[in-house]
Order: C-alpha cells, then sequence, then structure tokens
C-alpha cells in the first residue's frame, strides 16, 4: 500500500471512498480547493500491487487524508486542520491512518510553519477518539454541540507539533 | 465592474447606475432592478441600463428573458463595451464560451484598457485552451499592471501551457531579477515559483540545469519533499548513481510505504530481480528501521522464488494473521498470477488451519506468538474463505466452509457477513448475496461503509427501494428529491451507475438512461470546476499543483467512472433504435414486460401505487418542513427535475444522434477501450456510416485480435457490404478493399 | 448584506465548506488587486527594464511569428494550389463527421486524394 501525496487525478476515488465510508460528503470542488490551495498536505494510501487492466485504469485509492491550513489563523498562530480522514474497512488494522495522519503533519510542519493541528471527531466514533488520542497524542479541546449537519456533537480535537518540530530539525541536520 | 456609460444621462441618472452596477456585483438583485427601473422610466433607450437589468435577471435564473433584454440592449447601442460585455457573459452563463469569446472581444475593441473585460476574455480562453489567445491576454494584463507577481508567473503559465517553454522560463527569471532583495522564508507564493521553474526546466529535459538551479536556489525551500524528490530524480537521470542512491535512501526514511523509492533506490544500486541476494538485504535494512511497516516486507515476496519466497510468505502471512489483519489476502492475492506461488500460500495456509506451523526452511518449528492467538485462528479461516472465493482459486464449497467455520466462533462480525455475501454472489445468486450483506449492516448500522455494500448488493439483486433505502440513513434529509437526490448533489457515481444498470436488467430503460445522464452532467460539473481556479491559483500562487489540475482535466473523460455509464447508455439507445416500442414500455419486469403472469403483474402495479403514495407524502413533507430551498454548489437555487422518470429522454426521436453524445468523447478518450470501440461500431453500422464502423472494427481488431465481439461485428460489416442494394461510391468501395479486406474472418 | 441570501448552513461543518467554496468565486477583478497590493520589494528601474525587454521579445515575438506566418503562408499557398474536389469534400462531411473545413485539410495534407485521406482516417485510431 503506497503512502503518497494526493494529485488532482486521485480526487474522484478520493471522493468515492469518503462517501463510501463517512456521512460528511464533499463537491469535488472542495476536494479541488484543497488540493490546489495546500497541495503538500493531502495524502493517499493506494493499492499498487495489481497490474494495470487498461491504460486508464486510476489508482485504486484504500484511504485519504484531506488536510488544510486555517485560512485566517486567530492571533496569526499558523495551523493545520485534518477535514476529512478515512480507510476503507477492508484496509484497517494496517495503520493506514496513522501513516498518512503522519505524513500530513510534518507537510504542515515544514511547509507552512504550523505550530499545532486541529480536528473534529463525531462523539460516538470511539476508533477514530481512540486513533487521534492514543496512538497520533491528540487532545480533545471541547464539545462543539451540533457541529454536525445531522445535529451530532463533536470533540473539538487539538495536537501541539512542537516535538515534531524539534524531531524534524534533528533529521535536517543527518539529511544535511 | 463597469465605467459610467459613454450616453449622457443626467447626474441622478448617473449614479443610479454605478449603484446598479454595485448592486449586482452585491447580488442584491432587488434593489438592482429597482433603480434600473427608476433609470429607464427618464430614459427608456439607456442601453447599458438595459444590459444590467438584463444581467440581473439572468442571476435570478431568468435566462430566456435575459437574453431578449440584451440584444434590446445592444440594439439601442452598438458601440457600448457594457452592452458587448453583458451579452458575453449572458453567453458565459449559457456556458455557450465560444460565442461569449466573441462578445468580450467585441467588447475589448471598444474599450481597450478595460481590466475587466481583458480578464473575463482570459479567463475564458484558457478554459476553452486558447493557448495563443491566453498569452495574447495575460502579455497586455502583465503591461498594464507591472507591479504584481501573479501577473508575472500568469504570463509564464500561459507561456508554459502554450508549449513555449523557454520563454515561460524567461518570463519568471525577469521578474526574479527585478527584485531588490531576496524574499524572506516565509513568502510561499515566492517558494513556489522557484519550484515552478525548476519543473519547466526539467520539462524542457535539462536535468543538469535542473539540478544545479535546484541546488541553488531550493536549498531551503518549505516544500521539503519535492526538492528531495525532484534532487534523487535528477541525480538518478544524469548517472550519478551514488549520490541518487543516497537520495533515495533518505527519501525512504521519511516514507518508507512508496514503491517509487524503492524503484529508484534499486535503480541506483543498479540492482534488478536477478540480484536476489542484494534485493533481500535492502529489504532488510529498511523493515528494520520500521517495524511497523508493510512495504518493505510485502514487496520482496514478488522478486523471491521457491525457498526463499516461501520462507517469507510464511514469515509474512503469520505476522499479519497474527495481527488479524483483514486485507491480507487482498494484499497478497497478486502474486496469484504465478501459480507457483499461488499454491505454496495455499499450501502454507492451509497448514496454519491444520496446526501446522513449521517454517521448513531455517528448520523452526515454533509457533510465532507475536500477536493475539486469539486473533490467529478466524484469520486463517477468514483468509481461506477469501482464497477460494477468488477467481484464481476458486472453490466455492471450501470457501464457504471456512466462512461458516468463522462464523460459528464469531457470529456478530461484519467481515464475516460481507465475505459470505460475496461467495453467494459468486454462486449466481444475488438474493442470498444481499441477504447476507443486509444482515452484516444490521451488526453495525453505524458504520457506512457496510451501510454502502449492503445497498450495492440490494442493487445488483435489483432491489433499488431497499437500496435506497439503505442509502437513506445516511444522506441529508434535506436534499431536494431525498436521499437519490442528495446522492445526486455529492456527486456519488458508484450508486447512480449501479443503479442505472439494475434498471436495464429490469428493462426500466428510461430510468437507466436517466441514471447514465446523471453521470454524465457530474463530469460535466467537473470540468466547470476547473474555471475558478484558473484566478483562484494565481492569487494562492501553487502554480504546479495548479497545472496538474490543468492536464488531469484534460483527459477527465477518459475516467471508468465515465466510460461505464457512457457505454450503457449508448446501448440502450442502440437498443431503442431497433425496437422503436421500447420507449413506451411501461411494465418493470423482463424488457418488455411480456414475461409476467397475471399474479405477477398485480403485485408490480401495487408495489408502483405504493411508491407513488410514499413520493407523494414525502414531498409533501418536504413542502412543510419549511426547509432551507435546496442550493447547487454555487449557492443558486436548483431547479426541480421536469423529467424525473426519463420517459422524455426515452421517447427521443433520434436515438442514435443521443447516442453520438456518449460516443464522441468515448472514442476521444477511450479508445483503447474495446467495449467503447464496439458500441461505436453498432452505431454507425446503423447511421450507415461505413467507413467509421470500419474505422472502430480496426481499432478493435488492433486491441485484441481474437475478440469474440470484434470477430462476430467484422462478419456483420462484411455481409453489409454484400447485401447492399445500392453500392457505395467508388472511392468508398476502393477504402474497404484495403482496409477491410486483410482483417476479414475467412 | 445580500438580500436574496443563500441560505447558510445550519452545521458548522457545512459553513466551513460553504465559506471556501465561496472564496473561490471571486467575482471582481479590479478588487482582488485592490486587495493584494504590489510588491514593495520591486526594484522599479529594473521593472521598466523588464517590461522593455518584454516589449522588445514581445516585438522579437512578432517577428519570428511574422516568419512563422510567412513559413505557413507558404504551407498555405502551397496548400492553396493543391485541387480539392469538392464532390470530395461532400464525400468526406458524409462518410466520416468531419466539418467542411477539417474534410478539406484532410484532404490537402494528403494532396486531394480522397482514397488515401479515408485510408489513412480509418486506420488513425488502430
Amino acid at each position: 500500500m503506497d503512502i503518497r501525496v494526493l494529485t488532482p487525478a486521485d480526487i474522484p476515488h478520493v471522493q468515492s471512498t469518503n462517501i463510501t465510508n463517512l456521512p460528511e460528503n464533499y463537491f469535488l470542488k472542495y476536494y479541488l480547493y484543497h488540493a490546489l490551495s495546500w497541495p503538500q498536505l493531502s495524502y493517499v494510501a493506494v493499492d499498487v500491487s495489481r497490474p494495470k487492466k487498461t491504460p486508464y485504469d486510476p489508482p485504486k485509492i484504500v484511504g485519504y487524508v484531506l488536510a488544510k491550513m486555517e485560512e485566517e489563523p486567530v492571533n496569526g498562530i499558523q495551523h493545520g486542520h485534518i477535514t476529512s480522514l478515512s480507510v476503507m474497512r477492508t484496509h484497517r488494522r494496517l495503520g493506514l491512518a496513522e501513516k498518512l495522519m503522519r505524513q500530513s503533519q510534518r507537510a504542515m510542519v515544514e511547509t507552512f510553519g504550523a505550530q499545532y493541528v486541529s480536528l473534529h471527531v463525531r462523539l460516538a466514533n470511539i476508533a477514530a477518539l481512540r486513533l487521534y488520542r492514543d496512538t497520533l497524542g491528540f487532545e480533545v479541546e471541547k464539545v462543539e454541540s451540533k457541529y454536525y449537519a445531522d445535529g451530532e456533537d463533536a470533540y473539538s480535537m487539538k495536537m501541539d507539533l512542537t516535538n515534531l518540530r524539534e524531531a524534524l530539525e534533528d533529521t535536517y541536520a543527518d539529511e544535511g | 465592474m463597469a465605467p459610467p456609460p459613454p450616453q449622457p444621462l443626467a447626474s441622478k441618472e448617473r449614479s443610479l447606475f454605478t449603484q446598479v452596477v454595485k448592486n449586482y456585483e452585491n447580488k442584491q438583485y432587488k434593489k438592482g432592478l429597482k433603480a434600473a427601473d427608476q433609470i429607464l422610466r427618464k430614459s427608456p433607450d439607456h442601453g447599458d441600463t438595459i444590459a444590467m437589468k438584463a444581467l440581473i435577471i439572468n442571476s435570478q435564473g431568468n435566462s430566456e428573458e435575459a437574453f431578449a433584454l440584451a440584444k434590446v440592449a445592444l440594439k439601442n447601442s452598438m458601440k457600448s463595451h457594457v452592452c458587448w460585455h453583458v451579452y458575453g457573459l449572458l453567453y458565459r452563463s449559457a456556458k455557450n464560451f465560444e460565442e461569449a469569446i466573441k462578445a468580450y472581444k467585441f467588447a475589448l475593441k471598444l474599450e481597450p484598457e478595460s481590466q475587466q473585460i481583458q480578464k473575463d476574455l482570459a479567463l475564458l480562453q484558457i478554459q476553452m485552451r486558447d493557448y495563443q489567445g491566453y498569452v495574447q491576454s495575460r502579455r497586455a494584463i502583465l503591461q498594464q499592471r507591472t507591479g504584481w507577481r501573479q501577473n508575472w508567473t500568469a504570463l509564464a503559465v500561459a507561456q508554459h501551457l502554450a508549449g513555449d517553454l523557454a520563454n515561460a522560463e524567461r518570463t519568471l527569471t525577469t521578474y526574479e531579477e527585478t527584485l531588490k532583495s531576496p524574499p524572506p522564508k516565509t513568502d510561499t507564493e515566492h517558494a513556489e515559483a522557484i519550484l515552478y521553474k525548476n519543473s519547466i526546466i526539467a520539462e524542457m529535459g535539462e536535468d543538469e540545469r535542473a539540478l544545479e538551479h535546484l541546488d541553488a536556489a531550493a536549498k531551503n525551500n518549505p516544500d521539503r519533499a519535492s526538492v528531495m524528490e525532484l534532487r534523487a530524480r535528477y541525480l538518478l537521470k544524469l548517472g550519478r548513481k551514488e549520490e541518487a542512491a543516497k537520495a533515495y535512501r533518505l527519501l525512504l526514511k521519511r516514507n518508507a510505504e512508496y514503491r517509487a523509492y524503492f524503484e529508484g533506490l534499486q535503480e541506483a544500486l543498479g540492482l534488478d530481480k536477478s540480484n536476489v541476494e542484494e534485493l533481500k538485504e535492502l529489504y532488510a535494512d529498511v523493515a528494520k528501521d520500521n517495524p511497523r511497516g508493510d512495504a518493505a516486507t510485502r514487496i520482496p515476496l514478488e522478486f523471491l522464488q521457491d525457498d526463499e519466497f516461501r520462507e517469507a510468505a510464511d514469515q509474512y502471512l503469520q505476522r499479519m494473521l497474527h495481527k488479524g489483519v483483514w486485507s491480507t489476502f487482498n494484499n497478497v492475492k497478486a502474486l496469484y498470477s504465478d501459480s507457483k506461488k499461488r499454491d505454496t500460500i495455499q499450501t502454507l495456509v492451509e497448514g496454519y488451519a491444520a496446526g501446522n506451523f513449521s517454517t521448513q526452511a531455517n528448520g523452526s518449528t515454533e509457533r510465532q506468538t507475536n500477536g493475539d492467538s486469539d486473533l490467529f485462528t478466524p484469520s486463517v479461516q477468514y483468509f481461506l474463505a477469501q482464497h477460494y472465493n477468488y477467481r484464481l482459486s476458486r472453490d466455492l464449497p471450501k470457501a464457504m466452509k471456512y466462512i461458516d467455520e468463522a462464523l460459528s466462533s464469531a457470529p456478530e462480525s461484519v467481515e464475516y457477513h460481507m465475505t459470505k455475501a460475496r461467495i453467494w454472489k459468486h454462486y449466481g445468486n444475488p438474493q442470498k448475496a444481499a441477504e447476507l450483506m443486509e444482515e452484516g449492516r444490521a451488526l453495525d448500522a453505524r458504520d457506512r461503509y457496510i451501510n454502502s455494500k449492503s445497498a450495492k448488493y440490494h442493487l445488483r439483486n435489483n432491489e433499488n427501494e431497499a437500496a435506497i433505502q439503505n442509502m437513506g440513513k445516511f444522506t441529508r434529509n434535506e436534499a431536494l428529491g431525498g436521499p437519490l437526490g442528495d446522492l445526486h448533489d455529492m456527486q456519488c457515481v458508484w450508486y447512480i451507475t449501479e443503479d442505472g444498470e439494475s434498471y436495464i436488467r429490469q428493462g426500466n430503460l428510461g430510468l437507466a438512461l436517466k441514471r447514465f445522464a446523471s453521470i454524465s452532467s457530474i463530469f460535466e460539473i467537473w470540468q466547470e470546476d476547473q474555471f475558478d481556479f484558473h484566478s483562484f491559483s494565481l492569487r494562492k500562487g501553487q502554480i504546479r499543483a495548479y497545472v496538474d489540475m490543468m492536464r488531469w482535466e484534460d483527459h477527465l473523460r477518459e475516467h471508468p467512472f465515465f466510460t461505464r455509464a457512457a457505454i450503457s447508455a449508448a446501448r440502450i439507445y442502440v437498443m431503442l433504435h431497433d425496437q422503436p416500442d421500447l420507449a413506451h414500455a411501461k411494465l418493470t419486469n423482463g424488457v418488455n414486460g411480456e414475461k409476467m403472469d397475471s399474479a405477477e403483474r398485480k403485485k408490480a402495479q401495487k408495489k408502483a401505487k405504493k411508491d407513488q403514495e410514499k413520493q407523494a407524502k414525502e414531498e409533501a413533507e418536504r413542502k412543510d418542513s419549511k426547509k432551507l430551498a435546496p442550493v447547487d454548489q454555487n449557492g443558486d437555487p436548483k431547479k426541480e427535475d421536469k423529467d424525473p422518470k426519463g420517459e422524455k429522454l426515452l421517447q427521443s426521436s433520434e436515438p442514435l444522434v443521443e447516442a453520438m453524445k456518449f460516443i464522441t468523447p468515448l472514442l476521444e478518450f477511450s479508445p483503447k477501450n474495446i467495449q467503447a470501440q464496439q458500441v461505436g461500431f453498432e452505431v454507425f453500422l446503423r447511421r450507415k456510416k461505413y467507413l467509421l464502423a470500419l474505422r472502430t472494427l480496426l481499432a478493435s481488431h488492433a486491441l485484441s485480435p481474437s475478440d469474440p465481439t470484434t470477430h462476430e461485428q467484422a462478419i456483420r460489416l462484411g455481409q453489409t457490404f454484400r447485401i447492399q442494394t445500392d453500392p457505395p461510391d467508388r472511392k468508398i468501395q476502393e477504402v474497404i478493399a484495403a482496409e477491410f479486406d486483410p482483417v476479414l474472418p475467412a | 448584506d445580500r438580500e436574496d441570501p443563500a441560505p447558510l448552513p445550519t452545521s458548522a461543518e457545512d459553513r466551513k465548506a460553504a465559506a471556501a467554496m465561496s472564496s473561490l468565486e471571486g467575482r471582481g477583478g479590479d478588487d482582488d488587486d485592490a486587495a493584494a497590493k504590489p510588491n514593495k520589494e520591486i526594484d522599479q528601474e529594473a521593472l521598466g527594464k523588464a517590461i522593455s525587454r518584454l516589449e522588445l521579445a514581445d516585438k522579437a515575438g512578432t517577428v519570428a511569428a511574422g516568419e512563422k506566418k510567412t513559413k505557413e503562408k507558404e504551407e498555405v499557398e502551397k496548400r492553396a494550389k493543391i485541387k480539392v474536389d469538392q464532390a470530395d469534400v461532400t464525400l468526406l462531411v458524409e462518410e466520416l463527421d468531419l466539418s467542411k473545413g477539417k474534410a478539406t485539410e484532410l484532404l490537402k495534407a494528403n494532396e486531394g486524394d480522397a482514397v488515401k485521406a479515408m485510408r489513412g482516417f480509418v486506420r488513425a485510431a488502430a
């Protein structure tokens, strides 16, 4: 399963993955808006093991993270935001979500100087909560009532990226 | 947007006119109309005012009236750039881009200094891929406003897309040279412009210079990942293997789940499939650094053979199955094209099922215990069920046996239900398949994935109502047209396509056409979507991503999402041509409903009545609930569908003309798709366009000389020529003799 | 304040997406530029020179284009000399779904030989 940056050609299948997995869906143009504003931040997980059957076979997307920078950050503090993340049920337990998130977070720091990253998660989505809190180190900031169109509340979560920034600076010394 | 009108208006009216323009720009349409009417009471022939009124009326959704008014405006003021500009805007909004461009050009001739007209023209030129025209427009815009970086970048983009790479680079350099001091690191527009220029140098094939430029100008570029990738690629292309290898190793440290990096490293080290020992070491090194990674342990299964393969596959499979990774089978099935590997995997996993964990290659008989052994047994059963359900290793009774074993220990598992449903599907029993999927869905009602699968299986079993009810559990209830309306809005291509295909099976060609037409209109929206980015991307400064988007949009309709729907639609039109009666078939069983006995018919009628009542009730509820008026993605109000059942589509008087709307893009964008060529053949043959039919036949023949449909079509074309009472033009006969006879089956 | 406003989505998640979509629209033109100030770090003298270079390049471009034009002209003249039978044009328009212009072009590219033109065309997709 390749983890690589999202390109415009991936978007129809990313959109398809999203509407197959999640209740929050978007027009293709909204994905384009992400890919053309912060092309470094969104990643896809792609099954590349199968040979192409036709010259037109699109990449087989099995997961994606759609991410952005906050356009008008409060107090000018740059920060990233995860708009949407999902992995096909058939491809869970491979750690894809975590790998996608880590690539995206690094690019937020590296390319746009993000200080932290935020996201929303449904109160009832225990699996996602576990991933963000226990695996990745997000903290619950607050509960936003009726955040979703169907009226469900959201945890507003946040992760400080200072440690990542410091770790990256060490790597740069190695990379020269 | 417009300067004061040229015709003399009294000063009060002049300021009113300015207000109309403002009102329009702020979308205060009612106020705008009121002010315009006020002017027109004094000067009823004032062209510019009439034009503005037309523009506002158009924005309110009344395009016909708007065009009529705009014509009046032009008649009154032939020489007004405002009138011509408005005329262009109306055409633009009606998506008649060619006429819009003409009108803008006229307006620009009358008012060469107008930035707004120039910009509107430029946007349409690039949307229409008039590259030369776009270069001219961008040059004019730059000359009017030289101090803005984006105007320079825009000219470079225009030159680049027009294929003039050298001048594109020169334009970017010229701007850089006007800078007094290097921009700060936080200037992302500048940083991106550097990498954009680098990509142009590379596109010219000058890898050496591209590398130099990268090292000199992009050392601290914030898009570090791009810089590292480009550097590795240039080094590799320049044959600087040692440095390239180093660069790829650094990339693998950043991301060890990307094949392109492994392949780059292999190439840099001069390794191919025969260098098994070196490759093993290379992958083992990366695997050591990434204990939780997959690629470094999975990829070697492709180049290892025999005992080495067995050993590596054993380790890989045991590790994954102990962790209970559901996708293990999906992740290895690509290896099955090698039947030896397929058999080895089968033997290994059957061995696990029998409690045999010996790893013969290293003599160890110890059972691997890294992981939860509670997960292991069901994982093995699940793997085997998928294995025996797979095309290249199919044995359905065995698949059923294993999935039932897995289910007996975990009757609540959604995954096992899904697999059992797939096994039923392969047994050719869509009803059992749909039942099983539905059982799975009920086990996890909050998961949309299983909900989607269940809906799909309902559709495969022609239960459209059950399918949409399922989907409705996750769609928004405020959408116009209920759950299906929401799926249209959200461009849910897979569902609409499956729904259409199901209607073909049921002989409901109207609804089938309706669905495929929806897919076509989704692609139109996707093509239109790029429009705003022609200006937005320049503001944002992310130029490489914009160029990527442009190139993707250029061949948007080669996407299988489009091809699949277009082929089906074209086939239906062929059927409608052959059997015009189908357009009036009402019953819903079999292609024309003949096979229904009276009980079935009664049932169908009852169901139809129920559906109708239900629809009416839902409609009433929607109207009652005073929900927000539905809008499209641009915030404009949506129109009600006047042909919800596709009856008008079905009764088209010229089905072959309709078919061409699908055939033309199919053959333009997917010429290598044999089904596209074959359905093209059917349409051309019926239109008596024999040379075009021959063209598709030659294309199919080149793609697959032994394809049975191609063979049959060749025979049919030959017969057509033979039995013609009216022999074709001598020149056509000559072409046929020269081009057709060689492929004509003996 | 719009008087016919598009309804505001009720949920925060939707509002975010709607705001982004409307930011894409960019209806105004000159206003965009007013918001984005010209770069102050530009050396005006250098800019002046750059522009005159651009104009020169423009002229050179026109000259080059002119040369290209003469070449094209020659090509056009050469093609103009090729005799095309109007009956052949009609035949190609009819048989190959081409416009009159395209059909004429195709015939001229094949020295006016209709059979050759049609043979090339039917083989092109294979």
